[in-house]
C-alpha cells in the first residue's frame, strides 16, 4: 500500500491496529487506542535534558590516570554507546512511521526517536572534552571488527523489514524481482520481520545498553568519570523508558489485545524471538572478552560482567514470555540499581530554578549507607 | 500486613510505597527507576489489592504490581521474583 502523508480515508483511528492499518491522518490525543503510548509521550518529554548541561570537565584528569587497559575499556565502551545510539537515532522513525497506524503510538517514536539523538550529541559532548579532536574515535566505529560484526546483527531486522516494506509499499504484495533475487512480499511476512525487529530493538535497549551501562558506571564506582557517568543516567533513565515500550508493543501483540494475526505470530516466532535474545547475550559476552582482553578494572571483570548480562536477560525475557533460560538469581553488580535509580537523578523542584542547575546537581557519589545493609 | 510468599510477614508502613516497607525489613527486592517506568520491581500479588501513587507504565501482567509505587490497601500477599 502506498504511503501517504495525509489519508483521506475518514478511518476511526479507536479501531485501527498498531502497525498495518490505515496511515495515520489527524494527529489527535484527545483519543487513543492505546492509552500507554500517551503517558510515555508525557513521562519522555519530562526527561528532558541537555548534554551541556553536564560538567565533563573534570574527565579529562581522570582520563589521563586510567591504565591502558582502563582506557581501552573506557573509549571502546563509548564507541559501543555511540553506535548504539546511531542506529537508534534514525531506525525506529524509518522503519516503523510508515507503516504505524495510530497516533499516540506514531507519537511516541518520534518522541523517542528524537531522545535518541539527544543521547548521540552528548557522546560528542564527552569525546570532545577528552579529546579536543575525536575523529580517530568516531572513525574507528566502521573500521572496528568488532564492533562491525555487532552493527550488522543489530541492524539486520530493521534493514529487512525496511527493504519489506519498501518493496509492499511500491509493488504491493506478491513476488517481486529486484536485482535478479525474489522476494515474496505477503502481509504476513511483513508482520513476521515486525515481530522479530521489535524483538530485536527490545534485546538492544534491554540488554545490550545495560551491559555498557554497567562499564560506565563501573568507572563512577571508583568516583571516575563522573561527568560522563552522570550524562549516562540521564540516558539510562530515558533507555528505561524505551525498553518499557517496546514490551508494551510485545505484549499487546502477545496477548491479543491488538491486532489478532500479531498473536498468531508472536506464538509462531517464539523460538526465533528466543534466538534474537540467547544470540544478543552471546554477542554481549564475546564483547565482554574484548572489552577486559588487556586486563580487567578494579570492580569489573569478564566474569562478572557476564553474570550481569544473563541477570538482566532473564529479568527482560520473562518480561515478555520468553522465560529465564539462566541460571542467576541475584544481582552481581547490586551498586547498578543506585545509579538506576531516578530519585538520584532528579532533585527536589525548590533546587531546580534553573535548568542548567538541575542536570549539574545529579550526584554521582553513591550513598552506601543506604543501601549498605542489605545482604546481596 | 504484608504476607510475602517463602519468607515473612511484614507491617506496612505509613506513608511508604510498598517497596519501601519491604525494603525496610532488609528484603532484597530488585528496583531501578523507583518511579514506575522500568518494570524491574515487578511481583506477584497473590491476594489483596494495592493502589498506584502515580500511573505505573511499565508493563505489567494482570496478576502483577509495581511496588515501587504503590501501597497495600488490604493485608496482601506477594511472590518476590
Ligand atoms: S523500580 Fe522501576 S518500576 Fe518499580
Ligand atoms: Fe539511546
Ligand atoms: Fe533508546
Amino acid at each position: 500500500m502506498k504511503y501517504t502523508t495525509f489519508n483521506q480515508v475518514n478511518n476511526n483511528a479507536l479501531i485501527e491496529p498498531m502497525f498495518f492499518g490505515n496511515p495515520v491522518n489527524v494527529a489527535r490525543y484527545d483519543q487513543q487506542k492505546h492509552q500507554i503510548f500517551e503517558k510515555l509521550i508525557e513521562k519522555q518529554i519530562s526527561f528532558f535534558w541537555r548534554p551541556e548541561e553536564v560538567d565533563v570537565s573534570k574527565d579529562r584528569v581522570d582520563f589521563q590516570k586510567l591504565s591502558d587497559s582502563e582506557k581501552h575499556i573506557f573509549i571502546s565502551n563509548l564507541k559501543y554507546q555511540t553506535l548504539l545510539d546511531s542506529i537508534q537515532g534514525r531506525s525506529p522513525n524509518i522503519a516503523f512511521l510508515p507503516i504505524i497506524s495510530l497516533p499516540e503510538l506514531e507519537t511516541w517514536v518520534e518522541t523517542w526517536s528524537f531522545f535518541e539523538t539527544i543521547h548521540s550529541r552528548s557522546y560528542t559532548h564527552i569525546l570532545r572534552n577528552l579529546f579536543g579532536d575525536p575523529s580517530s574515535i568516531f572513525n574507528d566505529i566502521v573500521d572496528n571488527q568488532e564492533i562491525k560484526k555487532r552493527a550488522s546483527d543489530i541492524s539486520q531486522y530493521y534493514d529487512d523489514l525496511i527493504f519489506a516494506v519498501q518493496l509492499w509499499q511500491t509493488l504491493g504484495e506478491g513476488q517481486h524481482t529486484v536485482n535478479g533475487k525474489v522476494h515474496n512480499i505477503t502481509m504476513r511476512e511483513l508482520k513476521k520481520k515486525l515481530f522479530l525487529c521489535m524483538n530485536s530493538v527490545n534485546a538492544l535497549e534491554a540488554i545490550r545498553f545495560y551491559v555498557s551501562f554497567a562499564c560506565t558506571f563501573a568507572f563512577a564506582e571508583r568516583e571516575l568519570m563522573e561527568g560522563n557517568s552522570k550524562i549516562i543516567r540521564l540516558i539510562a533513565r530515558d533507555e528505561n523508558l524505551h525498553l518499557t515500550s517496546t514490551q508494551h508493543i510485545i505484549n499487546l501483540w502477545a496477548k491479543g489485545k491488538d491486532d489478532p494475526e500479531m498473536a498468531e505470530i508472536a506464538e509462531e516466532c517464539k523460538e526465533q524471538a528466543t534466538e534474537i535474545f540467547l544470540n544478543a547475550v552471546r554477542q554481549e559476552k564475546e564483547w565482554a572478552t574484548y572489552l577486559f582482553q588487556q586486563g580487567s578494572m578494579i570492580g569489573l571483570n569478564k566474569e562478572i560482567l557476564c553474570q550481569y548480562v544473563e541477570f538482566i536477560a532473564n529479568h527482560r525475557m520473562s518480561a515478555i514470555g520468553l522465560g529465564q533460560p539462566f541460571d542467576v538469581k541475584s544481582n552481581p553488580l547490586p551498586w547498578m540499581n543506585n545509579y538506576l535509580n531516578s530519585d538520584n537523578v532528579q532533585v527536589a523542584p525548590q533546587e531546580s530554578e534553573i535548568s542548567s542547575y538541575l542536570v549539574g546537581q545529579i550526584d554521582s557519589e553513591v550513598n552506601a549507607d543506604d543501601f549498605g545493609d542489605f545482604d546481596l | 500486613m504484608i504476607h510475602i510468599q517463602q519468607h515473612k510477614t511484614v507491617p506496612h508502613l505509613p506513608q511508604r510505597t510498598l517497596l519501601e516497607s519491604i525494603e525496610d525489613q532488609k528484603i532484597v527486592v530488585q528496583f531501578h527507576c523507583r518511579e514506575g517506568f522500568c518494570g524491574a520491581c515487578r511481583t506477584k500479588l497473590r491476594s489483596g489489592e494495592v493502589e498506584y501513587t502515580s500511573f505505573p507504565l511499565a508493563y505489567i501482567d494482570d496478576d502483577e504490581i509495581l511496588p515501587c509505587c504503590c501501597y497495600p490497601l488490604s493485608d496482601i500477599e506477594i511472590e518476590l521474583a
